[in-house]
């Protein structure tokens, strides 16, 4: 019984850290119809500029707030600088789902390559700002602290905000029209440009948040969340890459999934089990579990 | 739009091509040679990504996974079924072709990021399922062994000659192959696919079947360029094929033009040039050790980006341009 | 129609261009023995610098050309300097391959030394040739038990005891000291993990259960928690094996923190994953890490009492700045030192054959900062065979277990594990060899 319940606990656990990324792919993803590869860097290099709020004043909540906003920024020169030019020269065709991705790939190795100037290459790490021992419950200690707690907490409240943003908003009706029909939005007179900085922005916030709640469970080097965006896409494309909710939803099966085979069955099917889950979802459902509407197409 | 190249024409351009190599061959060193089939073994590869993506439209992100599966049939079938290594190249690109139709019947279903994101789970759960079966060695792996140059060729014929020779020849027919099935109605189909699915349909094309036969003939190519590069590396084991790898193929596939041929043979030369040039570059500039380490990634990813934000159709469209004007 | 043609022909030249670059840009000086001139020996290093692998394995080749510089201001080997060329090859196979034979081939480097990791450099001896180039490949950094095969690789040598040594001595040291206790191994599925399995396996321990294999990258703290889960519930105090990397034993660790099972094991952290200083800087506490067992061979890195351990991190304050003095730059060097003495002992007609067989003869009398023997003869390959027991204090200095240093000595085979009475040899004065 008490494995049944830490493989649930851990499953949580595991689960809100892959949403943590997926969500952040699926901003991109949603505001601008592109996979953002380099979100993996950019969440590690906002959590390294955390890390240096750490060591000069000690506040870790002073830290995540500086993360999310450079996130925001970093999020938005990537777009302005990066992507703008890029999408200016594509037009149609297959190029356009690839060109991002690589270019995406590029930047992750620049900004891996850019920390690396900065801060070395040695392992560091973040101390959670809440206890990280588990909870005691009726004599034993169970696989659950308050930061675990935390994280769950933090990404409820940061998917609702964003469903928010995106559905009851005006800038999110701008957001979405901007990345599925960049015509007609711009005949509307939304500036699309500019409102897909913004999208970006928005995932960039959300990247350095992820980073700030993942990387105090882990530790901080420049890779540090390269299997993170494997599992976050992958839980992102279980959840429909079109709601937040899905991206949620899709990283809390991938968790179980992963933490109960691994349990239960054999600690090798850690990577298998991500693929078959997903396959077995999108042969199922082809555009992924929360997708209102069929696909619309790449 | 189309090379309306005939197919005798292409034969004669591929036999000179090879005889060029083979008299190149003869006159450089070792370490050319081996640089070389390097970058015959990865512009194969470039070309089942171009069959898969720039012709039908299929964005995969686990070719490496493929690569891997060709490679470990071509290692079982030289090493255990002690067979010949023409065989075991062979098996190489039917393993993999067979496996590339059953994924391809997974994924014809899916589109854009659902398929990259599927062929991504792949790429990085294929190499574990190594370690599960002793048969496949483990992180040792598996000797890929093509033998010593046969005794006729004489005393000065290196080891690294014979892998050029080898990757060469196998590279150039299997692209020679591709090219000559892009240029029959097939590649136009494949066009229509990848231009417009809604219209290709309407007009007849079964597009799902057609789908599955663009993966399955691009996991065999791959396969087979997979198992060149164990080949080179004397053996295969699950961390030479990693998720980078796809990537960087991938990326080699975009800098040299996504939607035709032409350009392998550069994007294989990028994809073995550009680190070399990278850290032959570094050191002449010397600075402090960690600088030194981190520089080459630095370039390489530098020049990536710059090539995708520059020339993201490939350098053909930049001469189509001036060609223009 | 033009298009094509000038597409086709612009690829062509591209390729035939770059082919000729790479020719002339390779053109070697071929001296009678490669790499090694009046004045100068060239050494080459394959080794991860960037990457997961790259944290832990990054500051060898910083480590040993900073001993090769104090050797170089110092006379160098029979007034020859000795320069070590570093490439990277970020753990992967292919990688390993082409820059090993780019060593051999571009950089006409006399010897390797320090090579990493079996996948990598069981492909990367085959693929440049070493063996038919007969390029001395010295004191590779890994521990597996298939590199002492001489007529697989028959210019390697080892300088690490073996995985399969390691699981002997630390089955007999469970054995000794926690006797009736269950055991638990928790291991890399990989080469550090078949190897110690099968060590266990010969020195006849069974443990309480299936070891727990985890693919690498796979040990989330979510895994370690389950795992540990499951084993908090054996009675008494179990003993936990742990054969992995740092970052893995930290993750471990730091989950039995979480779920207040510290003191409820008797932690075993192999060499490889045992670093003090990297497991606190991975933010293990100081009171976890305190009674941590661990196997050795070396002294420690903060033991500066030792005169090698002192000698090594002066020559690391003046000739590697800015890197933080541990054991792997304490491992690093010592393979330095140890190259040093085998470029002296071959003579001043330094030629690769000389090399070689100067280990054979003379390689188990080399001083070095070991505090076990070093197995080199004629018809051995096997460095350091054998270790020490150490336990962690919460500072993270690792003392001997039990308070008296015991040194333990076995081969990777059937062989018994028994008490060695080895005498390290005097450090040679200042830590410049003189021997011939």
């Amino acid at each position: 019984m008490t494995q049944f319940i830490t493989t649930v606990l851990t499953s949580l656990s595991s689960g809100a850290i892959y949403a943590l990324m997926a969500l952040a792919l699926v901003l991109v993803w949603r505001s601008t119809r592109v996979i953002n590869f380099a979100q993996a860097g950019q969440a590690v290099l906002t959590t390294y500029i955390g890390y240096t709020v750490i060591q000069r004043t000690g506040s870790y909540w002073l830290a995540l707030v500086v993360a999310v906003i450079s996130g925001a920024i970093i999020g938005a020169v990537i777009d302005r600088f990066f992507m703008r030019p890029i999408f200016k020269r594509i037009k149609s065709g297959p190029i356009v789902m690839i060109a991002p991705v690589v270019a995406t790939l590029g930047l992750l190795g620049i900004i891996q390559a850019i920390i690396g100037f900065i801060w070395g290459l040695t392992n560091q790490s973040i101390e959670a700002p809440v206890s990280t021992g588990g909870y005691k419950v009726m004599g034993t200690v169970i696989a659950f602290s308050s930061y675990n707690l935390l994280v769950l907490v933090f990404v409820a409240i940061a998917m609702l905000l964003l469903t928010i943003l995106f559905q009851r908003t005006n800038i999110g009706l701008a957001l979405r029209a901007s990345a599925y029909s960049p015509e007609i939005a711009r005949l509307s007179g939304i500036k699309v440009d500019a409102v897909r900085t913004l999208g970006w922005a928005i995932a960039g916030a959300s990247g350095g948040l992820a980073g700030m709640l993942y990387i105090p469970g882990y530790f901080l080097y420049p890779n540090a969340m390269d299997l993170l965006l494997v599992f976050g896409f992958v839980a992102a494309v279980i959840g429909g890459l079109e709601s937040l909710f899905g991206a949620v939803a899709g990283a809390m099966l991938l968790g179980f999934a992963i933490n109960f085979s691994t349990t239960y069955i054999s600690p090798k099917l850690f990577f298998p089990t991500a693929f078959i889950v997903l396959v077995l979802v999108l042969l199922i459902k082809p555009s992924g579990l929360f997708a209102a509407k069929k696909s619309r197409g790449a | 739009m189309s090379k309306q190249i005939s197919t005798k024409k292409r034969t004669l351009l591929f036999v000179a091509f090879g005889w060029m190599l083979l008299i190149l061959g003869d006159r450089v060193g070792d370490l050319e040679l081996y640089q070389g089939s390097f970058v015959a073994t990865y512009a194969l590869a470039i070309t089942s990504i171009i069959l898969l993506t720039g012709y039908s439209g299929q964005l995969s992100l686990g070719q490496s996974a493929l690569m891997a599966v060709g490679a470990y049939a071509g290692a079982l079938t030289i090493f255990n079924a002690g067979l010949h290594p023409i065989i075991g190249l062979l098996m190489a690109a039917l393993v993999a072709g067979i496996f590339g139709l059953i994924l391809g019947l997974i994924a014809a279903r899916l589109t854009g990021p659902y398929l990259a994101g599927t062929t991504l789970a792949l790429a990085i759960s294929l190499p574990t399922l190594a370690n599960q079966f002793p048969i496949l060695g483990a992180e040792e792996g598996i000797v890929f062994d093509v033998g010593l140059p046969p005794a006729r060729f004489g005393e000065d014929f290196s080891q690294y000659k014979w892998f050029f020779w080898i990757s060469c020849l196998a590279s150039l027919i299997m692209v020679w192959f591709i090219a000559n099935l892009l240029s029959t109605k097939y590649g136009r189909i494949f066009r229509a696919l990848r231009d417009n699915p809604i219209a290709a349909e309407l007009s007849g094309i079964n597009v799902g079947r057609l789908k599955v036969t663009a993966f399955a003939i691009s996991s065999g190519v791959a396969g087979l360029s997979g198992g060149l590069l164990v080949m080179l590396i004397s053996g295969v084991s699950p961390s030479a094929f990693p998720l980078s790898l796809s990537f960087a193929l991938l990326g080699g596939a975009v800098v040299t033009g996504l939607y035709n041929l032409k350009g392998v043979i550069l994007g294989g030369l990028v994809l073995v040039a550009i680190p070399e040039i990278a850290d032959s570059l570094v050191s002449r500039i010397g600075g402090s050790e960690g600088f030194i380490t981190i520089l080459p990634g630095f370039l390489v990813s530098a020049l990536l980006i710059l090539a995708v934000v520059f020339t993201p159709n490939g350098p053909g469209h930049l001469i189509k341009r001036h060609h223009k004007k | 129609m033009i298009r094509n043609k000038n597409m086709k022909r612009a690829s062509l030249v591209s390729a035939v261009i770059a082919t000729g670059a790479m020719v002339l840009s390779t053109l070697p000086a071929q001296a009678a023995t490669p790499g090694v001139t009046a004045s100068e020996i060239k050494l080459g290093i394959s080794s991860p610098l960037t990457g997961s692998a790259g944290l832990s394995y990054g500051k060898v080749p910083g480590a040993m050309k900073a001993y090769f510089n104090y050797i170089n201001a110092n006379g160098g080997v029979y007034g020859r300097k000795i320069t070590l060329i570093s490439r990277d090859d970020k753990y992967l196979p292919t990688l390993a391959a082409t820059q090993t034979t780019n060593l051999v081939l571009k950089d006409n480097v006399f010897a390797l030394v320090g090579a990493l990791g079996t996948a990598t450099h069981s492909k990367a001896y085959k693929a440049a040739a070493l063996a038919k180039n007969n390029v001395p490949d010295l004191f590779i950094n890994t521990g597996y038990s298939g590199f002492t095969d001489k007529t697989k690789y028959p210019t390697t040598f080892m300088v690490l005891p073996t995985y399969a040594m390691e699981a002997k001595v630390i089955a007999k040291a469970i054995k000794d000291n926690f006797p009736g206790q269950a055991t638990f191994l928790v291991a890399q599925d990989d080469e550090f993990g078949s190897d110690g399995v099968a060590g266990f396996t010969t020195a006849g321990h069974k443990f309480s259960a299936a070891p727990i294999l985890y693919p690498q990258g796979s040990m989330t703290a979510a895994r370690a928690e389950s795992a540990l889960t499951a084993l908090g519930a054996t009675p008494g105090k179990p003993v936990v094996v742990l054969f992995g990397t740092t970052d893995v034993t930290a993750t471990i660790l730091k989950a039995a923190e979480k779920l207040a099972l510290t003191t409820k094991f008797t932690w075993y952290a192999g060499s490889v994953g045992a670093d003090a200083n990297t497991l606190l800087a991975l933010g293990v506490k100081p009171a976890t890490i305190d009674g941590v067992i661990s196997a050795s061979f070396m002294p420690d890195a903060k033991d500066m009492t030792d005169p090698y351990v002192k000698q090594f991190a002066d020559i690391n304050a003046k000739y590697n700045k800015g890197v933080t003095f541990d054991n792997y730059v304490l491992a690093a060097m010592n393979s330095a030192m140890l190259t040093v003495q085998a470029l002296r002992a071959a003579g001043k007609n330094l030629t690769r054959a000389g090399v070689i067989s100067a280990i054979e003869n003379k390689g188990a009398k080399f001083a070095s900062a070991g505090l076990v023997p070093l197995g080199y003869s004629p018809t051995s390959r096997i460095g350091y065979n054998g270790y020490w027991v150490s336990q962690l204090n919460a500072k993270g200095e690792g003392k001997p277990y039990g308070g008296k240093l015991v040194i333990y000595s076995t081969d990777s085979g059937a062989g018994a594990v028994e008490v060695s009475n080895f005498v390290r040899p005097t450090m040679p004065k200042n830590g410049i060899p003189t021997n011939s």
